[in-house]
């Protein structure tokens, strides 16, 4: 089970979906959610300032696209990987298929690229499954669709 | 994991199975159920009720999502059509704006075509009352013209006809003068009177042909004058 988990997504509705969805499926003890790139690149910022690493999420989701956040979602997991020290497991969950972004978010660091729809346990459930890759560094890229 | 004391587990059971009311969330995932039956069974049935209830919340939750974005998509249908309204609108307004200027420039044009015909129909009555004083001014020139004729015509008929009265009177003159003499000097008058009275008769002939004919000139010439 995940211990913590960060949930970036300007979309409220799919805050409780998720939250219910990793409930259900016993994935995650605690998930946090927030709204935009700006909100979370500035928890990270502060934690990486601050030393405070045991505060940061055991693993973050990402939407590629939020509206009212000044950079989108490949941008904050290269700030994330890049400039805030890494030490989390960091994806993005989008419901674009595009191989271009996918090619960019590998780029950028993202481990996996899991596809938003409506029947999101299946895809949670393989990522479950595949979590402790990600962990030990030794699963790749892998899109979930 | 949280070790619950035996205590607490019971009234927690006791709790559940008296007024329904149990725990939930993660917390039950975190309660250590170890050589605990009753406990276990407990926190099972929290479990599952948790994610029957978490289940009916998540399904309605995708409804919502669903319909939400059916909603998000007529309302980006709409604003699209909204947008498309505008811009034919906007185009709308382009075009009764230019046409408000063609119409503008039409009815300045139609006020310049009206001012043209007006002076072109004034410089027409000018030119006729042109025309009317030209040709008034070239009949009277040629009256004027024939007058000068006429009155040409006239003065030297009438000198014509004062020299050939002249010359009728001073032939008559000198005829009779040199009939006289001869009558006076006694001399032989059988020739010189015939002479005479053929001369004269000759004379008054012509005199009176020359009236006629100026007489019948002014007649001929009246009317025109």
């Amino acid at each position: 089970m995940i211990e913590s988990i960060l949930l970036v997504d300007d979309e409220d509705l799919f805050h409780l979906v998720f939250e219910d969805a990793c409930s259900l499926l016993d994935i995650s003890l605690s998930l946090q959610s927030v709204k935009s790139s700006d909100e979370a690149a500035g928890m990270f910022k502060k934690w990486y300032e601050n030393h405070e690493n045991d505060q940061k999420p055991e693993c973050v989701f990402v939407d590629l696209n939020m509206i009212g956040s000044s950079f989108d979602g490949i941008e904050l997991v290269r700030k994330i990987n890049f400039e805030y020290g890494n030490h989390v497991i960091i994806g993005i969950i989008s419901s674009s298929n595009d191989s271009t972004e996918q090619a960019k978010a590998l780029q950028a660091g993202a481990q996996f690229w899991l596809v938003k729809s409506d029947e999101i346990e299946p895809r949670l459930e393989e990522f479950r499954k595949d979590y402790e890759g990600y962990k030990k560094r030794t699963q790749p890229f892998k899109i979930y669709r | 994991m949280i070790i619950l004391s035996d205590d607490i587990k019971k009234q927690l059971i006791d709790l559940y199975e008296n007024k329904g009311v149990r725990i939930e969330g993660n917390i039950i995932k975190l309660l250590d159920t170890t050589d605990d039956p009753v406990f276990e069974e407990y926190i099972s049935k929290c479990i599952s009720e948790d994610k029957e209830r978490q289940k009916k919340r998540l399904d309605i939750t995708k409804q919502v999502q669903t319909q939400n974005n059916e909603l998000n998509n007529l309302n980006e249908e709409n604003q699209r059509i909204l947008e498309e309204l505008q811009q034919s609108l906007k185009d709308l307004e382009d075009q009764r704006m230019t046409l408000e200027v063609q119409n503008r420039e039409l009815n300045e044009w139609k006020l310049d075509n009206l001012r043209l015909t007006e002076e072109l129909q004034n410089e027409m009555v000018n030119s006729e009352k042109s025309r009317i004083e030209a040709e008034e001014a070239k009949r009277h020139a040629e009256n004027d013209l024939d007058f000068l004729q006429k009155r040409n015509q006239t003065e030297l008929i009438s000198i014509i006809v004062r020299v050939a009265l002249w010359v009728i009177i001073g032939v008559g003159f000198i005829t009779t003068g040199v009939y006289i003499f001869t009558l006076c000097m006694g001399k032989d008058t059988q020739v010189i009177s015939a002479a005479w009275s053929n001369m004269f008769g000759i004379l008054l002939t012509n005199a009176f042909s020359i009236i006629g004919t100026i007489m019948g000139i002014k007649y001929a010439t009246k009317d025109h004058s």
